[in-house]
Formats: C-alpha cells, structure tokens, sequence
C-alpha cells in the first residue's frame, strides 16, 4: 500500500467534514417531518418540535391510512409506476439509440423536434381537449400515455450513449447484427446506470403524480391515486380547521401540518426502500460492469 | 472527447435510406408521437389572440389579436416579473448547477461504500418533501428568535436581530438556498450515474504516474462527465424564465413582493384569477418564444466550440 | 439479463408499495366503525359493488362538483345511506383540490360533460354562460319547501340576465328565529384575561384598547412560563391581510362591505383607504409598533405562523375574523389548559371614537348571490334532482344532517331539546367517524336558526345548551362582568337592518380586468400588500402615507369606485 500524500490527508478530512455538514443539512427537515408526523396535530400547532416528537401518537398515520380508497389509489399508483416506467425507459432508450447513432440522416432534426418540446406547452385546457379526444380521459391510459417519451430523459440517455466508443456498433455490424440487435444486445447492457437513473426519474415521479388523476378522472374513484387521495385528505384538512363549519367541541387533532408530516413519510417509505437496488447501479455501478473492450 | 464531431454532414442517398430504414420507421412514430401530444395543443395558443370564454370555446372566442401581449409589455409590473423571474432563474441555474456537480464529485471520492451510499441516499430525500414543508422550517429557521440570528448573534457577526424576509434583498439568495437544500442531492444523481462510465483504468493509470486526487478530478472525472454537464447547462439555459412559482409565492410578503414575484405569479394574479385564460396563454408564449431562441444561442455556441451540443 | 434485474426491482416497488397499502386495509378492518366492505384486490369497482350490494334499485346515484375544498365522505357512509332509503337519492360528492375554482370549473365546460349537481363557486358564472345550468323557475312552483327557504324578493335577486333562476345560495339563512351565540366575523379581539386584570373596563375605542394592552404589558411583560408576551399582533399573509387591511370601515362605524364604504345619507360609494378614520388607525399602529406593543414579525409571518403564535397565549390581541383562527386555536387552547387561564379570545365592538355606533357584528341573513347549488344539463333526472333539493329541507333530514342519529350522535331530553353527551361530541368530531357516518351534504340546501319544532337549532353549532357547555370558566365569569351571554351581545353592535345592497363586497370580488374598475381594484390591491406594512413600520409616519398615498392614487381607485357606484344604484333600484 501507498502512503498516502499530505495533500490526500488533507482532502480526505476536508471531505469528510463536508459531507457530514451536508447530510445534516439535508437530513434535518427530512427527521423533522419524521417527528412532526408522529407528534399530536394540536400540540404541532404551538411549534418547537425540531427532532423528536413532545406528544407521541399514531393518529396522523392512522387517519391517513384509513382514509378511503387508499388501497384502490395504491394500487393505481404502483401500476402506473411499473407500466409507466417500463414503457417511458423502453420509448426513452430507443430514441436515444436512434438519435445517437452517428449515422442516423436525421439526427439533429429529430432532436430538435423533441428538444422544443421541453419549453413549449399548450395549456390546460387545449391538452385536456386533445386527451378527451383521444378518449384518454377517465381511462388508466391517460397516466402512462402521454407524458412517455419527455425530451429530457431521452437527452440524459443519449448523451451517455454518444459516449460509448463506436467501435461497438461497428463491430456487430460487421458480425450481421441488426440495429435492434444492437440497441437490445450490446448497447443496452452497457447503460445500466443511466436506465436506472431515468427509471428512477420516471417512477418517483409517476408515484408522487396526483394532478392529472384529479384533471382527468374527477368524478370516479376508479383511477383514483394514492397522491391525489392524500392532497384530498389535505385539502380537507385545511378546510376544515379554517372555516365556521368545523366542528366547536373539537376532540380532532388532525392538523393540516401533522397530515402533510404523516403522508410525506408514508409515501416516501417505498421509494427509500427501494431505492438501494437502483443505487447500486449508480453509486457503485462502475466495478460491476464497467465499459470495457 | 469530441471525436467525429466535426463530421461532414451525412448525404441522404437511397442506399443509406434503406440501410436505417428500422431506425427511421421508428423515428417516424416518434415524430407522430410527439407530434399529437406536445404539438397539437399548441393549437390552443390561439387562446392568447382571443378574448377566450370556456362557453364559447376555442372556436368561437372573440378575436383581439395582440390586446394581451400589449397589455404585458405595457405594464411596468410584468417587465419587473420578468426581471425578478430571469434573476432568480439565473441564480437558481448556476449554483444549483455548480453544488451538484461539486457534490456528485466529492462522493465520488468518499472510498468508504457503506459511506458513500449513506450520503447518497441521504441527500435526495428532501427531494420528497414538499415546498410548503421545506420553506416552513426554512421560515423557522430564519425568523427573530431561529437558529440563524441566535448562531449570527453567538458569534458577534450582528448585534440585533434581522428579519430576513423583510427586506428585498435577502429574497433571491434564501430562493437559491432552499432550491440548493432540497435538490442538490437528486440533481447530483445524473452526474454520478455519469461517473460511472468512465473507464476504471484510467484512475488506474493516473494513480501509477503518481497524480493525486486534485489531478484525478481535474483530468479524469471532470472531463468524464463533461459532455454530461453539457446537455443539462444547454437544456437549463433554455429554463432560466421558469424560476418557479410555490417557493416565491410562499416564502413572498408584501414587503419584498417587487423582487419576489415571478412571471407565474402575474399570471396567477392577472390572468387565473381573474378568469382570464387568455392572458396566461400569452405569457406562456412569451416563455416559450425566450426559451427557444435561448437554447438556439446556446446550442450554436456549444457546436461552434466543438462541445456537446443539443442537436 | 438487464430487463429481468428491472422487473424484478419494479416489482420490489409494488411489493413495498402494496404492502403500504395492506397496513391500511388491516387496521381498516380492525377499526371498530369503518362501515365500507373491504374492497377487492383487483380495486376500482366502488360503483358497481355498492350499487349492487343494496339491492335497491330506486335509489338515484347522482353526483356533486362542488368548486370548494371539502370533506370527501366514504361509500356506503351510514347516514347517506338512511337519506338514500328516506329520500330516493345518493349524491357523491366531488372536491375542489389543487385548482382554482374557476379553473376546474373552466375545463369541465371544456370537457362538455358536468355531474348532476354543481357549485362552481367563482366559476358558477361561466357555468350560466355556457348554458350548463337547468332554470329553477318552473320547478320552484312544484316545491314549497324549497321555494320557502327566500321571500319572492330574495328569489329575484338570483336571477340572471334572461330572468331565470339557476341556483340558490345555500348559506347563512335563517328559519325562524336567530339562534346565533358567536359572532364569527371581523373584531379587535383581546384575551379575556387582560379584561380581567383591569377588572372588566369599559373598551370603546382603538386608544383604549392599546391602552390597555401597553399597561397589561407592562405590568406583566411575560407569562407563567417565561415567554415574552407579543400585545398585539396583525397578519398581512396574501389574503388574509384583511387583518390589517380593512379595520378602518369597522372603526367608522360601517358594516363590513368589504371594499367600500355606502353612505347611507347620501347613498355614495366612499373609499375607506383613504378616509381620516383609516389614516388614524394606521397612524396608531405606527406609534404602536414604534414602541413595541405591535409584533415586530408581523408583516412577515406566515398564516402558520400567525396561529402558532396565537396558540401559545403570547398574544393579546389582535384584528380577525373569528372562523379565521378560532378552532385550531381554542382546541390548543383547551388542550394545554389555557383556556382556563384565561387566553381565550373576546370581541370588541371599537369605533374610532367614542359615542359611536359599532356595525362589527351584522344581524340577519347576508345573501351571496355569487354562487350556489345548481342542477346541470347533464343531469340525467332533473325532476329527481330537484326534489332531492326539497328534500333536503325536509326537517327529519335536515336533522339527519346536521345531528346525526337520534340515540347515536344525539340525545332528547325531557322538554324535546337535542344535546349531545361529552362522548358524542368527541365522536361527531372524528375525522374518521365523520367520514364513514356523518352525511352533511354541506353544500344542498340547508338553514340556521330554529327548527320547526320551536325549540331545537337547525344547528348544533347555534344549539343554546352546546354553546355553554364548552365555554371555559374565565370566559363564563366575562361575559357575567359585562352583563352579556353570547360573543354577539359581547361586541354589542347596534342592531340596524343592513341595506339591500349590502354587501357590497360581493360586487367588487368577481371584478375582472375586462374592466377599468376591476384593473384598477387589483392594483389596489397589490399596493396595499406593499405600502400597509410599510407605512405601521414607518420611522417616520407622515412622509411614508403620502408615499402610499401616490402610489395609492397611482391605481386610478376612481375607476373602481365609480363602478361599484354603478352597481350599488342599480341594487338599490332593484330593490325599489
């Protein structure tokens, strides 16, 4: 083993003060909600709960869990995220190959076409228009549908695919390979850590989506998410501990702060757990296997 | 890095047509695509030339033709949102832009995996927490009797109390710091996903001629995930005019509210509120139209200097 | 190899997930009152499997978009389900979540599909322009209870430019007589405990009230626990910043028209930004603040912030609209045991000077002719619809409504008064209980004041006997002091039939910037958000009113001003 140079030393200490600053910094508001979520809604109200809970109790998570159609929006939202993500990686990954091939007649025109699309949008109403239309509205379908393909997903993937070394492709060709051969067999294999950085873009945010269940599926319960059943449970909340209507004698300690708190957590617990099977592919993913021949 | 970049642009012949041809009939579903779902309701633009009722619809709305542009760029408050909302589009853009870079980086050096995982994890969760929870503590922390003035008074660097959100010029940087507190962890995940593309033996081979870590990053890592930072700066640039809305809109007062709102804000109070769709349209145009001659510009400065560029 | 690694990883999303979701269903069905069958894996058939369960085919499913935030209920809610049997009629209630009213109200005109019911809120009026609503007039004839619930000259003021009826408003109307105990709008309030301190004085004007709250302070600058009072404090928070705002109307002695000021000697509009009394009251909060009895925070604070504060005692007082922090705060209140030290809030009815008339607290019934329920062209059953709407003024289901179950959520006793016991309350009050056996329809048609049996209130709130049983003791020996026994006797506001104008507010809140005025009004608006805190936290009071005076002026308020002029002479020849 090396000695290791005073300057290493050094940077080595540097660094590790700095991440340590950063993750309590940013490990803060996250126990903080933590301790919110498991603090009695009234006694929130008063403020000066920082780490740890001063009146502990379950309700939050319980009212939020009980609230009704939790199991259908569950099952929605885990279905939308495993189609969704599918099909987004799939769509994503393919235009990228397309368009990173140094070939391809028209590969500045067809990124610009879809490069446009990131600063464009034509409003509420004309896309709700165009989704009935379509008959997306008050369908599964409109979920995982119109927002596959996104500009800037693909624009992550094919910048990791241009860095790939040409030969590769030369060389399958000479073999016979098809382009989809290639794009399955030999590229694909090779982008695991950028798939699982947009798998994970694009699932956390069909997970925590809720506007377009509420836009185009308002009057039924069927499609209903579980994000869209928790901003209803919220926005009753609110309503109610700021209105005459509420009731005088309150024994409620459901408070807008602590629901936010408990649903913040409760949806956030998935995703942390199954966040160190993506993570492996980009913290680490390199001595798996790395872009070698 | 930019090998073939310079290529001569390819010449479209039959033979070559036939040779793509997967890859074009794939392209042309994807043009089709994204032509029906991000084109098509372009056609509702037409909404910001009309005085738009929901009872007439899209097709029999009145026609005023730029009445609602001139009635922006008349008003000398949108030219201040506009102005607030560049600034703050731009200062969002750059740090947010440097601290993930910076941070992807210097996990990277943390050797200790478990470490490393920890940290990484660690830092995208505020990423899950909403806007309202973020500027809430954000408020606490900052308010007369919070953490800052006791740690700024503790150690004698202000001797009475600020109220941080009273004055217009503390707006802007407490905007950037929360964007920084909640994303710079998830922003970070590309470049480390970047990271790991670069060949191992590279290090290998740097660390045999005896360069250190500064050397490493400086002429491994960096230019590693340099065409990686490209396309985010390229595509960030375009985004400058959308520096947001709930942050500015919550963490604003009527004190700092000419620096604190944004274009989205106007519109809010000019046009959603007022049952105004038309306006908002128009808005959302001028956005559009900034956003798209920027990454232009961009774009061919990027080509010009031989980098990564967009299309 | 890398699409299997995929799938099964996603398929650790939905193990996890689902998972989540099973705790759910578990303690769903450990919970004692949870009334909904526990639904399938396969989810997503609500409709059909309720529907079908009961086996009564009579029963109408409608459904309701109501352009507010509300309460969702469950399926299968024991109460709705008593309606449903005595009524003929299930109604499934939508929420407004995430979206301005009227942009939700905006893309279902787009979508060109409404539900039965509607409230658009702002947007009701784009409901009427799009031809979505069904006329009530033909139908009014057919239903006495429902066309009861306004005089003829009350049903007038609903109609729109063709002369029809296309909804009613279904708030603050009273049967019978005035049962209200608590003035729920705008006062000075002050704990009761500084009042008692001074033993009970007489506090008519602004100068006394501060008065008083610098001498309490001074007396006793912190409380038990050691935290530094805050005497006065005042929210400025986006919408809320009537807080501030809009006192100077009040302290003139006028009703709350919102926006403006109607002399009813000459029958003009005046704008009360600029008035004298406006001027005084602001002049007073500088010198206030100055000296440090205003809250030094207070134009920063969020509305969070604003009822933490509150909640903890520190405050003394300040200028709100009771619904506008009364619950969260009294629960705290009562929780933390400060209710009976005296921290609740009570009115006070102050004038600018004294010997004048205070309007704080309006008498009677203001009509919001803005919004209300309304029945669509996509209704499949109009005739259903309406008599759904009369049936909900039917007594037993008004009390099915707002009481619940007799036995259940309340009791009778030996004279035929409703009162609920200590656990009931706590019952009726449960989120959870309220979603699976609370059925209150909020927004169908609905009264306050006195039941038809004469004795009982329409509701709970307004019951006399409920109304006492949770005033804590401090308030209870207030209210002795002053000779009163309900907060509306407290701010003692005189009496006096508001015009059929009043109010005017609901004019000048659906101005848009098609107009002149309506420009103009939200320019004001804008300035008044920057320029009020400004000018309380004035070194130098004088130079900065002018300031706010010229960028006041700036807005051109004449343009609002002359319009609401207009419409407040067209009310009143409508009225005449």
């Amino acid at each position: 083993m090396k000695k290791k140079s005073l300057a290493d030393q050094i940077f080595v200490i540097c660094n590790t003060i700095f991440m340590v600053a950063f993750v309590v910094i940013t490990l803060y508001p996250v126990l903080n909600t933590l301790a919110i979520s498991f603090n009695d809604g009234i006694d929130t109200v008063r403020g000066g709960i920082y780490l740890i809970p001063r009146k502990f109790t379950w309700q939050n998570y319980y009212t939020v869990l009980h609230k009704q159609n939790m199991i259908t929006g569950a099952y929605i939202t885990v279905l939308r995220t495993v189609v969704g993500t599918f099909l987004a990686l799939a769509a994503n990954a393919l235009l990228a190959f397309i368009v990173s091939r140094k070939r391809f007649l028209f590969k500045s025109q067809l990124s610009l076409f879809w490069v446009i699309t990131m600063y464009v949008n034509g409003g509420l109403i004309p896309t709700f228009l165009l989704y009935k239309n379509l008959h997306l509205t008050g369908t599964f379908w409109v979920y995982v549908i119109p927002g596959t393909v996104s500009a800037f997903n693909m624009l992550v993937l094919r910048t990791y695919m241009v860095g790939l070394p040409d030969s590769l492709e030369e060389s399958a060709q000479l073999d016979g390979a098809g382009y989809m051969t290639i794009f399955v067999k030999i590229i694909s294999p090779l982008c695991k850590p950028v798939y699982a950085t947009v798998a994970l873009f694009v699932a956390v945010g069909q997970w925590n989506s809720w506007f377009d269940a509420m836009l185009y599926n308002r009057m039924s319960d069927k499609y209903t998410t579980l994000q869209y059943e928790l901003m209803k449970l919220l926005s009753s909340v609110m309503q109610q501990s700021g209105s005459a209507d509420s009731a005088r004698n309150s024994a409620n300690s459901i408070t807008p702060a602590s629901i936010r708190a408990a649903a913040t957590i409760a949806t956030m617990l998935p995703i942390v757990c199954l966040y160190p099977f993506l993570q492996r592919y980009f913290v680490t993913g390199l001595t798996i296997g790395g872009v070698k021949e | 890095m930019s090998r073939g970049k310079k290529q001569a642009k390819q010449k479209i012949t039959w033979k070559e047509v036939k040779r793509q041809k997967v890859l074009l009939i794939w392209s042309a579903l994807f043009v089709i695509y994204g032509f029906i779902f991000y084109y098509l309701p372009l056609g509702g633009w037409i909404m910001a030339f009309q005085n738009y009722k929901p009872k007439d619809g899209l097709f029999h709305s009145k026609w005023i033709g730029l009445d609602k542009f001139k009635f922006l760029f008349s008003d000398a408050a949108f030219i201040r949102v506009i102005r607030n909302t560049l600034a703050m589009g731009t200062i969002n853009l750059v740090t947010s832009f440097i601290m993930a870079i910076v941070f992807a980086i210097l996990l990277n050096e943390v050797k200790n995996v478990l470490g490393k995982k920890l940290v990484q994890t660690i830092s995208y969760l505020p990423h899950f927490l909403s806007w309202i929870i973020v500027t809430g503590i954000l408020h606490d922390a900052l308010s007369s009797t919070g953490i800052v003035n006791e740690l700024l008074q503790k150690f004698g660097i202000i001797s009475s109390q600020i109220n941080f959100f009273a004055h217009e010029s503390y707006f802007w940087p407490i905007v950037a710091f929360s964007n920084l507190w909640k994303e710079t962890g998830w922003n970070a995940i590309i470049y480390l996903a970047a990271i790991t593309a670069i060949d191992p033996s590279l290090y290998e081979a740097a660390s045999i001629d005896g360069a250190g870590r500064w050397a490493k990053i400086r002429y491994i890592t960096l230019p590693g995930i340099k065409p990686t930072i490209m396309i985010l700066l390229l595509m960030n640039v375009g985004n400058v005019l959308n520096a947001g809305f709930e942050v500015q809109y919550i963490l604003g007062n009527g004190l700092v509210q000419k620096v604190s709102q944004t274009i989205d804000i106007y519109v809010l109070n000019w046009g959603i509120s007022q049952n105004d769709y038309s306006l908002g349209t128009a808005a959302g145009i001028f956005k559009s139209a900034v956003s798209i001659v920027l990454i232009l510009l961009a774009n061919r400065m990027a080509k010009r200097s031989g980098e990564e560029s967009l299309f | 190899m890398k699409s299997k690694k995929l799938t099964a990883l996603l398929l650790t999303v939905a193990m996890t997930a689902s998972m989540l979701a099973g705790c759910g269903g578990d303690n769903a069905g450990g919970g004692a009152e949870t009334s909904n069958a526990p639904e399938s894996e396969g989810g997503g058939s609500n409709e059909t499997a309720s529907s079908g369960d009961d086996g009564n085919k009579d029963i109408i499913d409608f459904t309701m978009f109501i352009a507010m935030p509300g309460s969702e209920i469950n399926d299968g809610n024991e109460i709705q389900e008593i309606i449903a049997e005595k009524t003929g009629v299930r109604v499934k209630e939508t929420w407004l979540t995430g979206q301005t009213a009227a942009e939700a109200v905006g893309t279902i005109i787009a979508g060109g599909e409404y539900p039965d019911f509607i409230d658009g809120g702002d947007g009701q009026m784009a409901l009427y322009d799009a031809g979505a609503l069904v006329p009530w007039d033909d139908y009014l004839e057919k239903h006495p209870k429902l066309k009861e619930m306004y005089s003829d000259e009350e049903w007038d003021r609903f109609r729109q430019d063709d002369g029809k009826i296309y909804w009613a408003n279904i708030f603050q109307n009273t049967y019978g007589e005035d049962k209200s105990t608590t003035h729920n709008d705008e006062a000075f309030w002050i704990q009761n405990k500084v009042l008692a301190w001074d033993n009970y004085p007489e506090i008519k004007t602004l100068d006394q009230y501060f008065d008083l709250l610098e001498r309490y302070a001074e007396a006793n600058p912190t409380m038990e626990d050691g935290t530094e009072v805050i005497p006065y404090t005042a929210l400025c928070e986006d919408w809320r910043y009537f807080c501030i705002e809009n006192a100077g109307q009040f302290l003139a002695g006028y009703p709350n028209d919102g926006s403006v000021i109607v002399n009813t000697d000459t029958m003009k509009i005046e704008d009360y930004n600029t008035s004298e009394t406006t001027y005084r009251y602001f002049k007073k909060l500088n010198e206030e603040y100055n000296k440090g009895i205003v809250d030094k925070e207070f134009a920063t604070q969020t509305y969070d912030e604003y009822i933490a504060k509150l909640s903890t005692g520190r405050v003394l007082g300040m200028c709100d609209q009771w619904w506008d922090f009364y619950a969260t705060v009294n629960d705290v209140f009562k929780q933390q045991g400060l209710d009976l030290k005296g921290c609740n809030y009570v009115p006070l009815g102050l004038t600018i000077d004294e010997g004048m008339e205070n309007m704080w607290h309006t008498y009677g019934d203001t009509q919001n002719l803005a919004n209300g329920v309304a029945v669509t062209t996509s209704c499949k059953d109009p005739d259903a619809a309406f008599q759904f709407l009369e049936d909900c003024l039917d007594q037993e289901i008004h009390d099915l409504r707002f009481w619940g179950v007799e036995g259940v959520d309340y009791m009778v006793d030996d004279e035929g008064l409703y009162y609920r016991t200590e656990e009931q309350r706590m019952q009726w009050a449960n989120k959870e209980y309220q979603a699976s056996h609370r059925c209150v329809y909020s927004y169908m048609p609905q009264y306050l004041g006195t039941s038809r049996d004469g004795k009982n209130s329409m509701n709970p709130d307004q019951q006399t006997s409920e109304f006492f049983s949770a005033l804590a003791q401090p308030l209870v020996d207030c209210f002795e002091a002053y000779g009163v026994s309900t907060y509306v006797e407290m701010i003692g506001s005189v009496n006096k039939e508001t015009g059929p104008w009043f109010p005017m507010y609901s004019f000048s809140s659906n101005m848009t910037t098609e107009t002149p005025g309506g420009v103009a009004w939200t320019k004001m608006g804008e300035v008044k958000h920057e320029w009020l805190p400004k000018v309380v936290m004035s070194n130098s009071f004088d130079s900065t009113w002018s300031e706010y005076m010229t960028a006041y002026e700036g807005c051109k308020p004449e343009d609002f001003l002359s319009e609401m002029q207009t419409e407040l002479d067209r009310r009143v020849s409508l009225a005449q």
